[in-house]
């Protein structure tokens, strides 16, 4: 059994047969199935890279999510606050699209 | 395309009729990508596909989010190296009549808002369009086979209090004849597009339900019972591996009637 942490979690990849499981340590302690079956044939070494790639892609950090949280907008009085929509194809990135931006 | 070998996704996976797709898939020999909002559901399918000696992921992930359908489809071909069955199966319900009047003054009390609107539009129109555009191309970027799968319902036809989960399923059962239009079109030959049209399905969606609702439902299904979750996964099975099933919407029913007798 190999394990290794990954944002505050702790996986560990058993050898089930001749195939692999991943399993992951819940913050409540308990401990949950990610994958099962996975990598048949693979070397001990190759399995543990491509477990922590497939962990990286199914539990990704740091995904910024850029625009307006129009859901919670700031409040001031009866003056509703929300952000520019930044996803608006006219918007313009002052840092990238405008040349009186002084660099 | 047999099943056997093949790599499935399937949204919605952590209950109801996705479950029973999954595990239809797995016991005929696909590996299989559990893609659901519910963590707790997910774990408990996850776990039982293992007992099941299947090859599984679990993946939790919003279908409505452009990023999280990225993530799941990346997945499965990081664990699996390749897509070949894409199924839409999450979606939701939030009943509701556009409009409710005032039993006195007779004038408009209560509409449809956006609450209700959007979520269902999103997950059950957006997130289907979502899974089956990341899942196409991934499939003709790895030049894998394949069948798309959009989960529509007979409700397509207009029932009433369901204007917002109405218009997305109707939409959904459109999707496959302009999918494979443009298929066509582009020479992309080997990846088939379908949708498939549940009746009153005994899922716990509706085994839940209020029980003289659920009889009221009954009267009105020639099978004189719901559909099982599993019968509509067979039918996905058998779309797998007819290949000439192709462009268009199956209902399965049970013969679901309006209640004058004429078949929905
Ligand atoms: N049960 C029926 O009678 C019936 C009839 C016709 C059509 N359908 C359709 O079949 C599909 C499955 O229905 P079911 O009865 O199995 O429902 P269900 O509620 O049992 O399962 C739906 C699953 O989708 C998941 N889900 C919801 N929103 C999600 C999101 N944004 N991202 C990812 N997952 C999400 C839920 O967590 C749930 O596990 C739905 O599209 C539904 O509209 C069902």
């Amino acid at each position: 059994m190999k394990s290794f942490n990954y944002n505050d979690m702790e996986f560990s990849v058993e050898k089930a047969q001749d195939r692999w499981d991943i399993s992951c340590k819940k913050a409540d302690g308990k401990a949950a199935l990610v994958a099962a079956g996975l990598f048949a044939g693979l070397a001990e070494s190759e399995v543990e890279v491509r477990a922590r790639a497939l962990v990286h892609t199914m539990l990704p950090v740091g995904i910024k999510i850029v625009g307006p949280d129009v859901a919670h907008p700031n409040l001031i009085g009866d003056l509703k606050l929300v952000g520019p929509d930044v996803t608006h194809p006219n918007f313009i990135y002052w840092d990238k699209d405008s040349s009186s931006f002084s660099r | 395309m047999d099943i056997k070998g093949s790599v499935a996704i399937i949204t919605g996976a952590g209950n109801g009729i996705g479950e029973a797709v999954a595990k239809y898939f797995v016991r005929n020999g696909a590996k299989v990508v559990i893609v659901d909002m519910m963590q707790k559901n997910i774990d408990r399918v996850v776990k039982d596909i293992k007992d099941m000696g299947g090859e599984v992921i679990g993946v939790q992930a919003n279908v409505s989010s452009e990023a999280e359908t990225a993530k799941f489809i990346k997945a499965a071909i990081d664990a699996f190296g390749k897509i070949n069955v894409v199924v839409a199966s999450a979606g939701i319900i939030r009943d509701g009549m556009m409009l409710n009047l005032d039993k006195e003054t007779g004038k408009v009390s209560r509409k449809m808002g956006l609450d209700k609107w959007q979520p269902v539009i999103d997950v059950n129109l957006t997130g289907t369009f979502l899974t089956i555009r990341d899942g196409a191309e991934a499939m003709v970027n790895g030049g894998w086979p394949g069948l798309l799968v959009a989960i529509s319902s007979v409700n397509k036809v207009g029932q009433v209090g369901q204007l917002n989960y109405s218009s997305a399923k109707v939409a959904d059962a459109l999707l496959p004849k302009i999918v494979i239009g443009e298929f066509l079109m582009r020479g992309i030959r080997n990846i088939r597009c379908i949708g498939i049209a549940p009746g009153y399905t005994a899922t716990p969606m509706l085994t839940g339900m209020n029980q003289d609702a659920l009889m009221s439902i009954l009267a009105d299904v020639h099978l004189d019972r719901l559909v099982e979750p599993d019968e509509v996964a067979r039918l996905i099975g058998h779309c797998v591996e007819n290949e000439a099933i192709n462009a268009t919407t199956l209902e399965i029913t049970g013969g679901l009637c309006y209640p004058n007798g004429i078949a929905k």
